[in-house]
């Protein structure tokens, strides 16, 4: 009994020992570090405070350019807007977008970085926002 | 070691047979050889005043000990006018249609307690009780006690509650028109013209408006008197310049308000729970089926403005309000 009991042991420690050496990388997020060095946003979308969406188009997106281009309908409150960035896989975003962002600046439009999923490329994305024009 | 295999095979040994006893078969079960009575509540959502609390109380005895001679309902706090107990019987037929049948007389209120006196020689029946929510049982607890007599003199009752009233106020199907019965004030749950709104500007919280243009969604708008962006060529009571706030909502369907197949439903807590910091005081491009969460300018009413439809042609929104008084 002893003879199994030490033979079990002993291969359990040996699955662990190589299991645990497997080298699993992940970020300060928790997030997998991958081999992936595909760096840009796939797709935007802009939500009021309804939830539904205030863009009048689909938003231009140009990734050599790092730059969104979105136009909302007139009347929309650019203070109370939740912007949702689609990313290539594995990518992330910083800063993260954790609730309402307020547009209103629209001198300053507000930047967003795409980092790859090897987190070594780093690309800020700049958010152009323009409202349809007063009737 | 050895100690230790047995006390392994005994174990085992109970958990196996542990494992293998069997389910009790199922047995109809026995009916009660007395009087006996149930009731469930048929009403859901918050318990608003004006509105009923729905109940279905069955009482029942075999056929050969005797019959029914009365049911009663003792609230803890009277109800408003339009509180009854159904004198009939229902039944589903084929085709899913409850059909009621008379067993009794109508029922009879007197203060709390409402009475139903058998008719009909029946043995068993399910009675409905409507309970119209009164004022004076706003912000209170209320409870029922159910009751049924036999021949025999025997008595048989059930207690339902305590139920917790709402505070707020709703009021349903509001028609604003534009540039007729255009302002809506929330203190008093009304929507007023252009005459009562310059005899009571301040009571102005909101202005509906409907414009089309051809560049850009206006549609129907709901917008404070403050903001003159959003009112074009409206020409306001003197006086009236509210900054209601306005949180846009798209898919709160609240049942008592929209009268809808979904089973949402605005309480008391949903309007103390709200934050309005922040909040724009206008929306524009409202549509049928959305909604608003409102705050006046004076942070006493907090409200829930459900838009039943619109109509372009018209120009006019129908809307339905549930509101609360903060402070």
């Amino acid at each position: 009994m002893k003879k199994y009991l030490l033979t079990i042991s002993a291969v359990l420690l040996a699955l662990w020992a190589w299991v645990g050496c497997t080298d699993f990388p992940v970020d300060e997020d928790g997030l997998l570090i991958t081999t992936r060095g595909e760096c840009y946003v796939s797709n935007f979308e802009l939500l009021g405070s309804d939830f539904q969406t205030v863009r009048t188009k689909a938003a231009v997106i140009d990734t050599t350019a790092q730059t969104i281009n979105v136009e909302v309908f007139y009347g929309t409150d650019l203070k109370n807007l939740w912007p949702q960035f689609s990313l290539v896989t594995d990518a992330k975003l910083d800063p993260k977008i954790t609730g309402r962002v307020d547009f209103s600046d629209l001198a300053n439009p507000k930047k967003w970085t795409v980092i790859s999923g090897n987190r070594k490329v780093q690309k800020p994305y700049t958010v152009f926002v323009t409202v349809q024009a007063k009737p | 070691m050895k100690l230790k295999y047995l006390y392994f095979i005994f174990l085992m040994s109970v958990v196996l047979l542990l494992a293998s006893c069997q389910d009790e078969e199922y047995s109809i079960p026995s009916a009660g050889t007395d009087l006996q009575n149930d009731c469930i509540k048929r009403s859901l959502g918050p318990n608003v005043v004006g509105l009923n609390i729905e109940f279905a109380y069955a009482m029942a005895l075999p056929k050969d000990k005797g019959k029914l001679v009365s049911a009663q309902v003792d609230a803890t706090i009277a109800g408003a006018n339009g509180t009854y107990l159904e004198n009939r019987s229902f039944y589903t037929n084929s085709s899913g249609v409850d059909v009621g049948v008379t067993v009794g007389n109508p029922s009879v209120t007197n203060g709390t307690k409402t009475e139903v006196t058998f008719a009909k020689d029946t043995c068993a029946s399910t009675l409905r009780y409507f309970y119209t929510i009164p004022e004076e049982a706003r912000g209170k607890s209320v409870s029922f006690k159910f009751s049924a007599k036999d021949s025999n003199g025997k008595t048989v009752s059930y207690d339902m509650g305590p139920y917790t009233v709402a505070k707020m106020d709703m009021k349903l199907d509001m028609v604003l028109s534009d540039n007729n019965n255009m302002y809506f004030s929330i203190a008093d749950m009304a929507v007023m013209n252009a005459a009562t709104a310059a005899a009571n500007p301040s009571k102005v919280d909101l202005v509906y408006l409907y414009r089309s243009y051809t560049t850009v969604t206006f549609l129907h708008a709901l917008v404070s008197p403050a903001n003159a962006e959003y009112l074009p060529d409206v020409t306001l009571p003197s006086g009236a310049s509210n900054s209601t706030l306005f949180w846009k909502v798209y898919g709160l369907r609240d049942q008592q308000l929209a009268r809808l197949q979904y089973g949402i439903y605005v309480d008391d807590l949903d309007f103390t729970e709200q934050n309005f910091t922040g909040a724009p005081n206008y929306g524009i491009n409202m549509k049928a089926e959305s909604g608003a969460w409102v705050e006046t300018a004076d942070g006493t009413y907090r409200a829930y403005v459900f838009v039943n439809k619109v109509d372009n042609t018209k120009k006019e929104m129908t809307i339905s309000v549930k509101r609360y008084k903060i402070k």
